[in-house]
Parts: structure tokens; C-alpha cells; sequence
């Protein structure tokens, strides 16, 4: 039995990293097959992220808003809900916070400003989740559907606070009015010109972390995820544990939108839903939920996302392929056959060389102790 | 010597969890012969019959059939080669009439499109023959259980089979039932069928079986002629020992109620009142047993009981405490321990640790946790004194409960439930499914418990040998009503109980009166 | 304002803007009977929108262009099958990831094949299936510029209604799915190859949604957009979802849809002070409170039955 608990473990990890691998020559397959310079375009796409330190740096501005969403996912993922209000949560809290610091103007110093505003995001984030979490609890309404009409929901009210309550009209595109500058998250590291959300990420992870695997809270949320029926003959508290998690995981995904338009933006100005809920969902399915593997899995994906960048730049090739390569992986990381029959076979072996060695002692044994009527 | 259709010779079936269910197993039938296939529970009886009905592949084996090797790669081969199985779980789909059960899979048409009425005529004419009587035009749904096994064997009839399992299929019938099933069976080995028949009941093999092949452990020990055997004989080679059917306990020293019922009434969600104005207590010390064929209610009564589901009128009292619209969480609070009845679907997280399983039910108490921590250290001690305790075979106590076996993980559930400190444990088939071992530790650790911490228990069990021996008191549950009560349970007969069970006698109030 | 004209427009566009609804919500059906909840009719439909567009350009001929929509319908509902039948993977994680690959894959190709990000209007010729006049009825006041002078597939998708209805409670196979989704065990046990079946289930979905995604391309509009199928699929799904996988029931609530949408389309077309964005929240709004409304019914149903009425 030990042995096929390791079987299993070295396979899942053999297994998403062949994922990821497939799933990158596809890219590169695709690239070579469309570009008209192949050679340039593969080489910018690979080594492009690492061609100057501002790139790289922005590898890990766009890992920041992965990871919080990615924390998000986890959550949902823990209790088994594909609640995917993050996507809209992402973009609404940008708006609010905005629209909040915008008010408040120059009144709060700068650690306080930005701490009110982190907590405007969060709050947003946890209300809006609450709709899917609790309609789902309550009625038991298809929480994919919702959570998705939700979405919708969310990007036309954004576009309306931003055209009706904070447009500049000063600018020529639609904006709105710029943050204040005691709203602005500083960039660090010099010339990497990464954003300090990235220390509120940090936190996330270790916080999100400690809760999942220290906590009592984090216990009770994997029974519920893990056998909710059993969680229920345990007598804990099922659907609080389930709405609650929800809860934390909409208010990550509202810092994160936070963080994001702090960090990033002088002014707001998304019009449409940015994906980043989506690239959580693929963070936290790459991580395969587990809080500490999420920057790794965000980082990974934000050196995807900007190797498509410089292409998309340089070679005029959209950067909507990477979405479809974003399924793919999805796919083979979430698909129990992939590599399944490699398993069985490495079970099936240690489990054959298991009972050919007892098998001798046990027939004996046991024919011996009825060795009267053999077969008649 | 009669002529064989059919020999299994050297089948090996690994799991995919590493799990060897049949090792080099070999095994033949004749024709006209009914065979029993005996063993434990995980024996490897079901695996060997799906292997032959196509369900499971084999990693090594030959099936040979009148002679000729044959391949039997789904069950598509299986039925074209006349085998026909009866699972032990009905394979039916309840929204479908009788005779769009019986026909699927070879649905009569008619100008390319299903033709209800002829798929009714055959049924019919199946049924006549065999002297099935049934309307071909119910739905499924509405039928009893006795009713739907009959469906079962019509399925495998229409399609021609003449080699048909049968496995445990008395395991949810009445004796009545049981009777008109074996007619049916013998009337179907004289018109020339061969019938594998797996059972646990030994009474049962021999009253209609001629031979009969015994597995343990997934080795196969050899076929036996019945007329030379006894039922000890054959549990002798089942389990390698004599079973204890006795189970050794003083008189109950018998204290204050513990549980008090009154006037329950349980309707589910079709209307039915599956609990029906039930009132007993159970008291320190003893251990109440219930009787009854399955579906009776007695699922209803442990659901109410523990709290996963509520009641429509009545009370039910906990150590004093009212329990309606209370939680399993308060219930439990109260006092109650829950050995749920299907251990993996409600008494255990299969993906999670051992350590975690046991948890489950304590985690918030104050000694568990730091502030909003765990205390790891305190809880890995102790749980690895559980795990000496009740002898849980297991790596460690990080290893996924679903890798363990069956007894093994139902000692992970009886560890957490019976230190949970309660003085009230609902045991519902506390040691269904499990091996001799595992089933015997955990019926003396029932007994024990009430007789030296004065545990009240009430136990429920579809073995009637268990709850004859381990139970004090006895009732029977019909139609969700106690029907019979008695005093002491290893003083009942078997047949005195069935017919009760059955509905044939039921106990006045008076009669009753002071047992409940 | 609301005159019988309104009125008239108001209700052709009800049907209309149902069209794309009813063939979401019988491609739900069918996968529902076959014991599946299929998220994916959003980027099957969308596939399907860009498929009929390409192929009728590149032929020249809007047929053509219609089985080639269905044909993509097909092979992404084979892509789903594959990943969820034969691999395991677990249905919601496929649904999400077609989607999200139809949403960038749909744009990807579009450049690819036309050099633009955002529709194919000014690069492939426009092609629409063609709209029927229904004679006699289109003369009955009100009644007849309601119902007549719609695109083929509209009249088409109430047809599927009934042809969806047929097909799982006449023919043998329809039997066999319902069979397997309700319970695969018994199924399988009997020979019938529950995998074979739910391949079927998507393939048929796939037609249907191929259906749903060319009257979007190739009669609401006669071109391809960006992510124009904007939610359709899943207020099929609810539709569906509403009427517990009946496809008669889940025809009449895809109309209720329609007709939400109709609304939101009619009311932002005559302008004035309200906030189009509130408008345009309007069908994903109905089909919230739509399934609220539903489970709350049937749960108080429940309810009353379980208090017991003697």
C-alpha cells in the first residue's frame, strides 16, 4: 500500500509537468506554423520575458493579480464550488476602489489610504460572492450560471459607475478621474518596476497557507470539500463552512482587483472583464489547490502571458491563442486518464512483485490447514 | 459426471489501487447444476463473476466455455455467450416501465423506431412462462423489492442465457420471497439452466445447491460435493476457524432512559410516513437491537436519531434535550456517537488522512485547538494510540482512509465514534461488509462499552445473527411501526422473528406493554 | 409608443431572439437525459457562429455555411466527449476550459483567416439563411408580422422542440440515453455501451448548438464578433435547468428568455434618459431571479409535502 501512495504522488507531479510541457510545445508548434519568421517569433516568445528587466519585472506584476485570483479559486475549489465570480469581482472591485479613493481624495496618509482602500476591495468582493454562495446554499440554483450571469451583471455596472459617476471628461478615452497620489501602491526594486502589491500577495499566500493546512477553520473546510455528507455526519456546519470559505475566497479576489488598479493605473479605465478570474481558475487548477504552489503556477503563466505579449508586439499575433492554450492545460492537468494507464501499470507491477513473493507462504499456509477434501 | 459449460482456470484481477481480488483462481460449472460460490466478504466472489460477465478484465486467466476457450471482453460477449447476472444491486431504471427494463438492450422496433407494445407481449410471454406474475406496464419505481429481483431475472431470461449469477439475492428479501425465489430457481435448473448462486447464507446453499466453491482471501480452496459437508464444514473452510456465533455478556445493568421516543412520525418527501407513530426508550447499560427487512424505516429511524434529517411530529429526547430541528452538531453535543450506515459515502473522507477522519467529529472541542490552531502535537499522539488501540493495519496515520480495506477503515470510524465520549452510540450495520475479524472486535466493543461505562446503544443490523447476540432488548420494525418487542434477544428464534418481520404476527400494545 | 406595430415588432423579436435559446437549452436536454450538465453550449455555439461564417464565404454559399457550423458544433462537442468520457476529466473543469478556448480560439482564427480582431463583416461576404414568409398568416393583423417573414431556423428551432421529444421518448436510442443517465450501471449491464451513448449525447448537442451558433453569425447578424454569443448558452442551460431537462417545458422557458432579452433589445433601441447599461443587465438579471424563483417553488413543495398533509 505504501508503495502505490508514492506511485500516485510521483505521477501527479510527472503528470502536470507533462501537461505544462505539452501544452508549450502546442504553443510553439502554433507559432511556427503561422509566423512568417518562425525562428524570431519562437525565440521572442521563449526568451522574450527575459530580454530586459523591465519585462521581467513584468512577469511578476502580472503573476500578483494570478496569485490573488488563483487564492480565490482555491478557495472555491476547496468546497467544490466552481463559483467563478472572481472573474467580475476582479473588475468591480477595480471600480469601487477607484471610485472610493477618488472620494476620499487627499483626507487619509498614505499606509492608512491604501489599507481602506485594500478592505473597500475586500468588502466588495465578499458581497458580491455572497450572491452566488447564498443562492446556492439557499436554493440550490446551478452556482456556474449565476456566478457567470453574475459576471455579466458586474461589467455593465462598472461600465456605468465609470461613465456616470467618475468619467474624466477631460481625457479623450473613457477614464475616470486620476487615483490621488496617496492611493498609489510605489513601484520597487528600481528598474524591475514592480509594483508593492507584491508584498500584500506575499502576505495572501502565507496567510491563505496557514489557514488551509494550520488552521481549524482550514480543517474543516477540507472535510466539507473532501466528503461533504461525511462532513455533515460529523455534525460541522456544512454550508456556513461553505459560504464562509466562498466569502474569503471573493474578498482575495477583490484585493486582488485592488491591488491591480493601485498598482498598475493612474486611472480606471477597463471597459470589459479582464480574464484575470479565469487565469485563477487555471492558476488554482495548476497548483491542484494547494495555497503554496499558487505563485509558482501564476508565475508560470504570467511568463506565458508576456512571452505572448512581445510577440504579440513584435510579430502582430494575437494574444488570444494563449487562452487556447490555457484550456489545453487545463484539460490535461484536470483529465485522470491522461498518463492514468502509466500508473495503473507501475501500481499493477509493485503489486504483482508484492504477491508473487507472499503468494508461496500463504497457499501453503492455507492448504494446510484444509488439507482434507481437495478438489473432488 | 454431468457435462461442464464452463471453466474459469488461473484468474487474476489486481485493482487499480493494488488491491489483488482473485489470485490464480480456478472454477467450473455444469450444466443443470445450481453452484454455490461461498466466501467472506471480500473473498473475491463479485470481482470473480464480473471477470466472467465481462465487467472486470482480468490481468492473467482463461475462461473456457462446452470446451472451446473463449473471450469475454464486455458484457456485450457475456450475454451473446448465454450468461446472464443478477447483480446484487439492482441494475433497474426506476422511471421505465417493467417491460422497457426487461427489453433494453434488445429493444423489439418497429419502422426504426422502439415498439412499446411488442416489447410489453414479450414480457408477458417471459412472464407466463416462467410463471412470473407481473403487469409489464408498471413503472419500476412502484414495484417491491421481491418484484424488481423478478424483473432482474426476466432481464436475463429474454436475452436467452443459460448460465445465470445470481449474486446474494435473498440479501434483501423476505423468507416468503426467498421461497418463491428458489422455486423459480429450481424450476429454471430443471428446464436446463446452470445457476451460480453466491450467498452468505449457508442454510441457503444447502437447501438448493449441489456443489459448492469456496474463496478466501481471493485464493480459490476448492470445490466441494454438498452432500459430504455440513455448514460448519463449509464455515470452517470460509473462515479458517469455527465462527463464534456467541457473543459472551452479563446482564445489563440497566440505569435511567438515555434516548426517549415519542408518538415519531417521519413522512418523506413521496408522502409516505416512513416512521409511524414509534415511542421506546433506551437505557444505560443496555443495548436495544432493531429487526427488520431493510426498508422498514430503520434508515429513517437512525437518520432522525442522528440528525441528518428531521422529523414531522412526535419527540425525541437526547439525554433530556429535545432534538427537534436540532443539528447533527448539537445532537452530538448531547451525547450521541453515529456509526453511519454506509461507511464510505457518511463515515469517512476517503482522500483524507486517518488522523483527519478521526478529528472529524472533535476538532472545535477546546483540547483539539490553540486559538484558531490545531494542536498538532496533542492530536498525533493521540491518534496514534487509537490506532494501537483498535488495531487499525495502516502505514501511518497520515495514509488516505481509502486505502486501507473495508474492516480496516470501519475501525477508523468505530475508533471516532467510541471515544467520542458519548453515552449514546447509534450503530447503524455497524459490520456490514467487513471481515470476521474486524466484525467481531468491533460487536464486543458495543457489548463492553454498555457494560462497563453503561453506554446506552441502539443498534441496527440487517444480520440478524448480530442482533440476536450482541442486543439485549429486541424490537421489530415493519412498515415504520415497532411491531414486536422482546425482552431478551438471544432468546428469539430466527423464525419467530421472520414472521414478525414479515407481517405475518405483529404484538398487541398490551402485549408490549413495558418493553418499549 | 405602444401601438399595434409595437406590439408586432415586440413579438417578431421574441421569437426571434429565442431562436438561439431554444437550440441551447435542447442541446442541454439531451446531455441532461444522457446524465450530464453541459456548460460548454457557450463555446460550442460560439465555434459554431464562426464556422458558418468561414465556410459560407469560402464557398459561397450559405448552406454550406450552415453545415459547416454544425460540423464545428460537432467536433467541439466530440473535443468535450473525448476529455470527459474517455479521459476523466471532470465535466464542469472541461466546460470551463472549451470555453475559455473558444472565446480566445474563436478570435485566433478569425485573425488568422482575415487579418481582423473584432468581427469578419468587412472581410468575408455576408450571408443569412434565408427568411420565410408563411402565406395567409402573414396577412392576420398582429399575428402575422409576429410569426411570419422569420429566418429558417427559427421556425426550425421550434420544430426541434418537438423533434427532441420524439427522439428520446419514441426511438430506441432515445430510451437508451434516458437509460443511461439515469442509471448507467444498469445500462452498461445489459450490453448497451454507455460511453458510445454519451458520445452521441454531445454530437447531438453539437448539431443543435451548430444550429444555435449559425442563426447567430448567419441570420441575427450576418457576421462574426468577438464573444458574440455573450452569455446565450448558459440561459440555455437554465432553461433547461428550469424545466428539469422536459424539452417541452425547456422550450417554453427559453422563450421567456427570449422574451427578457427582447425586452432589453426593444427598450434600448427607443433611446432615452435610462442607462443602457441597466438595460443590457436585463436577460442575465431575468435569468437569476428565473432560477431562484423555480428551486424556491419546488423547494416549498417539498416542504409542504414533508409537514405532512394526512
Amino acid at each position: 500500500m505504501n508503495k502505490t501512495r508514492k506511485i500516485e504522488m510521483t505521477v501527479e507531479l510527472v503528470r502536470i509537468l507533462v501537461a505544462v510541457a505539452i501544452a508549450y510545445v502546442i504553443a510553439l508548434v502554433t507559432l511556427f506554423l503561422i509566423s512568417d519568421d518562425p525562428i524570431y517569433i519562437i525565440q521572442q516568445f521563449v526568451l522574450g520575458p527575459f530580454s530586459s528587466v523591465r519585462r521581467v519585472g513584468s512577469i511578476i506584476n502580472l503573476a500578483i493579480p494570478f496569485t490573488f485570483t488563483g487564492l480565490c479559486f482555491c478557495f472555491m475549489y476547496a468546497v467544490n464550488k466552481f463559483n467563478l465570480s472572481g472573474e467580475g469581482i476582479f473588475m468591480f472591485s477595480g471600480c469601487i476602489v477607484t471610485l472610493v479613493a477618488i472620494n476620499l481624495g487627499e483626507g487619509l496618509p498614505f499606509p492608512l489610504m491604501i489599507l481602506v482602500l485594500l478592505i473597500v476591495g475586500a468588502v466588495v468582493g465578499v458581497v458580491v460572492t455572497a450572491i452566488p454562495a447564498f443562492l446556492d446554499a439557499k436554493f440550490n440554483s446551478n452556482i456556474v450560471v449565476v456566478s457567470l450571469m453574475l459576471n455579466s451583471i458586474l461589467v455593465f455596472l462598472s461600465i456605468w459607475v465609470l461613465k456616470y459617476q467618475m468619467r474624466d471628461p477631460s481625457i479623450g478615452s473613457m477614464g475616470s478621474y486620476p487615483l490621488p497620489d496617496n492611493a498609489v501602491l510605489p513601484n520597487i526594486f528600481g528598474k524591475f518596476r514592480i509594483q508593492a502589491g507584491l508584498f500584500i500577495a506575499i502576505i495572501a499566500v502565507i496567510a491563505v497557507a496557514i489557514l488551509f493546512y494550520k488552521m481549524v477553520f482550514g480543517y474543516k473546510m477540507r472535510v466539507v470539500g473532501s466528503n461533504p455528507l461525511f462532513a455533515k455526519a460529523c455534525g460541522i456546519n456544512m454550508v456556513g463552512t461553505i459560504v464562509i470559505a466562498q466569502l474569503i475566497g471573493g474578498a482575495l479576489a477583490g484585493m486582488g482587483g485592488a491591488c491591480e488598479i493601485l498598482g498598475n493605473y493612474d486611472r480606471y479605465k477597463w471597459v470589459a472583464s479582464t480574464q484575470h478570474g479565469f487565469d485563477g481558475l487555471m492558476v488554482a487548477v495548476l497548483a491542484r489547490r494547494n495555497p503554496i504552489l499558487v505563485p509558482v503556477a501564476a508565475l508560470l503563466l504570467a511568463y506565458i502571458r508576456i512571452g505572448a505579449d512581445v510577440v504579440n508586439s513584435r510579430g502582430d499575433i494575437p494574444i488570444e491563442f494563449i487562452t487556447v492554450i490555457q484550456g489545453i492545460v487545463i484539460l490535461l492537468v484536470a483529465a485522470e486518464e491522461f498518463m492514468g494507464r502509466f500508473k495503473k501499470n507501475m501500481i499493477y507491477k509493485a503489486a504483482a512483485e508484492g504477491l508473487d513473493k507472499d503468494k508461496k507462504e500463504e497457499v501453503k499456509e492455507l492448504m494446510s490447514e484444509d488439507g482434507e477434501g481437495k478438489e473432488q | 459426471m454431468a457435462q461442464e459449460v464452463l471453466r474459469m482456470e488461473g484468474i487474476t484481477k489486481i485493482y487499480d489501487n493494488g488491491f489483488v481480488a482473485n489470485k490464480n483462481v480456478t472454477f467450473w460449472l455444469n450444466e443443470g447444476e445450481i453452484l454455490a460460490l461461498v466466501g467472506e466478504n471480500g473473498a473475491g466472489k463479485t470481482t470473480l463473476m464480473k471477470v466472467l460477465f465481462g465487467l472486470e478484465a482480468p490481468q492473467s486467466g482463461q475462461v473456457t466455455m462446452n470446451g472451446a476457450p473463449v473471450k469475454i471482453l464486455n458484457t456485450l460477449d457475456a450475454i451473446g455467450k448465454g450468461i446472464g447476472m443478477v447483480h446484487q444491486h439492482f441494475m433497474l431504471v426506476p422511471s421505465l416501465t417493467v417491460a422497457e427494463n426487461v427489453v433494453l438492450g434488445i429493444e423489439p422496433m418497429k419502422n426504426g423506431l422502439f415498439d412499446f407494445d411488442t416489447a410489453v407481449s414479450m414480457t408477458q410471454e417471459v412472464a407466463d412462462k416462467y410463471n412470473f406474475n407481473i403487469d409489464p406496464k408498471m413503472k419500476v419505481a412502484d414495484l417491491s423489492v421481491g418484484q424488481m429481483q423478478k424483473v432482474e431475472i426476466m432481464k436475463v431470461l429474454i436475452k436467452g442465457a443459460k448460465i445465470i449469477i445470481m449474486d446474494e439475492p435473498t440479501a434483501v428479501l423476505t423468507p416468503q420471497e426467498t421461497d418463491e425465489l428458489f422455486e423459480q430457481l429450481i424450476l429454471l435448473r430443471d428446464s436446463g439452466h446452470s445457476i451460480i448462486f453466491i450467498s452468505h447464507k449457508l442454510e441457503e446453499v444447502k437447501r438448493i445447491c449441489s456443489r459448492v466453491t469456496v474463496l478466501r482471501h481471493g485464493y480459490c480452496l476448492g470445490s466441494y460435493d454438498l452432500a459430504d459437508m455440513n455448514e460448519s464444514d463449509i464455515s470452517r473452510l470460509m473462515v479458517g476457524r469455527d465462527v463464534v456465533l456467541k457473543i459472551e455478556k452479563e446482564a445489563p445493568n440497566i440505569g435511567k432512559p438515555v434516548v426517549h421516543i415519542k408518538n415519531l412520525v417521519k413522512i418523506n418527501e413521496a408522502g409516505k410516513h416512513v416512521l409511524d407513530d414509534i415511542s421506546f426508550d433506551i437505557h444505560e447499560g443496555e443495548v436495544v437491537g432493531i429487526a427488520g427487512v431493510e426498508g422498514n424505516g430503520q434508515s429513517d429511524l437512525s437518520d432522525v436519531l442522528s440528525g441528518m434529517s428531521g422529523f414531522s411530529s412526535g419527540t425525541v429526547e437526547v439525554n433530556g434535550n429535545d432534538i427537534k430541528g436540532k443539528t447533527v452538531h448539537d445532537i452530538r453535543g448531547m451525547g450521541m456517537a453515529y456509526i453511519p450506515e454506509d461507511r464510505m459515502e457518511y463515515g469517512c473522507a476517503g482522500d483524507m488522512s486517518i488522523r483527519d477522519n478521526i478529528m472529524a467529529d472533535r476538532f472545535f472541542k477546546k483540547e483539539y485547538k490553540s486559538g484558531p490552531f490545531m494542536k498538532k502535537k496533542y492530536i498525533d499522539d493521540l491518534v496514534d494510540q487509537y490506532i494501537k488501540d483498535f488495531e487499525i493495519a495502516c502505514d501511518d496515520k497520515s495514509q488516505p482512509v481509502r486505502m486501507l480495506s473495508g474492516g480496516n477503515i470501519q475501525k477508523v470510524v468505530v475508533a471516532r465514534e467510541f471515544t467520542s465520549g458519548s453515552n449514546f452510540i447509534l450503530a447503524n450495520q455497524p459490520t456490514r461488509g467487513i471481515d470476521v475479524g474486524a466484525a467481531e472486535m468491533i460487536r464486543k466493543t458495543i457489548v463492553k462499552k454498555s457494560r462497563e461505562e453503561g453506554t446506552a446503544t441502539l443498534l441496527i443490523s440487517a444480520d440478524l445473527n448480530e442482533v440476536l447476540e450482541c442486543s439485549d432488548r429486541l424490537l421489530v420494525f415493519r412498515k415504520g411501526k415497532v411491531v414486536a418487542a422482546f425482552p431478551k434477544a438471544n432468546e428469539v428464534s430466527e423464525a419467530e422473528l421472520g414472521e414478525y418481520m414479515l407481517g405475518l404476527k405483529t404484538m398487541t400494545a398490551e402485549e408490549m406493554e413495558g418493553l418499549l | 409608443m405602444f401601438t399595434l406595430d409595437w406590439f408586432a415588432n415586440f413579438g417578431f423579436s421574441v421569437f426571434r431572439l429565442s431562436t438561439p435559446l431554444i437550440f441551447a437549452a435542447l442541446a442541454a436536454v439531451i446531455n441532461k437525459k444522457a446524465g450530464m450538465l453541459n456548460m460548454a453550449l457557450e463555446g460550442m455555439m460560439l465555434s459554431a457562429a464562426l464556422g458558418g461564417v468561414v465556410f459560407a464565404g469560402a464557398t459561397n454559399n450559405v448552406w454550406i455555411g450552415l453545415v459547416g457550423a454544425v460540423v464545428i458544433g460537432v467536433i467541439v462537442g466530440w473535443v468535450i466527449a473525448f476529455a470527459n468520457i474517455s479521459g476523466q476529466t471532470d465535466l464542469y473543469l472541461t466546460c470551463i476550459a472549451v470555453n475559455l478556448a473558444a472565446t480566445g480560439g474563436t478570435v485566433f482564427a478569425m485573425f488568422l483567416l482575415t487579418g481582423e480582431k473584432a468581427t469578419t463583416s468587412a472581410a468575408i461576404k455576408a450571408y443569412t439563411l434565408p427568411s420565410i414568409t408563411i402565406p395567409l398568416i402573414d396577412k392576420i393583423p398582429l399575428i402575422g408580422p409576429m410569426v411570419s417573414g422569420h429566418n429558417v431556423l427559427t421556425y426550425f428551432s421550434f420544430i426541434s422542440i418537438f423533434l427532441v421529444w420524439f427522439f428520446l421518448y419514441k426511438t430506441r436510442l432515445g430510451l437508451r440515453m434516458r437509460a443511461v443517465g439515469e442509471n448507467p450501471q444498469a445500462a452498461s449491464s445489459v450490453g448497451i455501451n454507455v460511453k458510445k451513448i454519451g458520445y452521441i449525447s454531445f454530437l447531438i448537442a453539437g448539431v443543435l448548438c451548430g444550429f444555435g451558433g449559425a442563426f447567430m453569425s448567419m441570420g441575427w447578424v450576418s457576421f462574426f464578433m468577438k464573444n458574440m454569443i455573450n452569455g446565450r448558452g448558459y440561459i440555455g442551460l437554465s432553461a433547461m435547468n428550469i424545466a428539469e431537462g422536459n424539452p417541452i417545458g425547456s422550450g417554453i422557458a427559453a422563450v421567456f428568455f427570449g422574451f427578457s432579452d427582447a425586452l432589453a433589445t426593444t427598450l434600448k433601441s427607443q433611446g432615452g434618459t435610462f442607462p443602457t447599461e441597466f438595460l443590457d443587465m436585463i436577460p442575465y438579471a431575468a435569468t437569476i431571479i428565473a432560477l431562484v424563483v423555480i428551486s424556491s417553488i419546488r423547494m416549498s413543495h417539498l416542504k409542504k409535502i414533508q409537514r405532512g398533509g394526512k
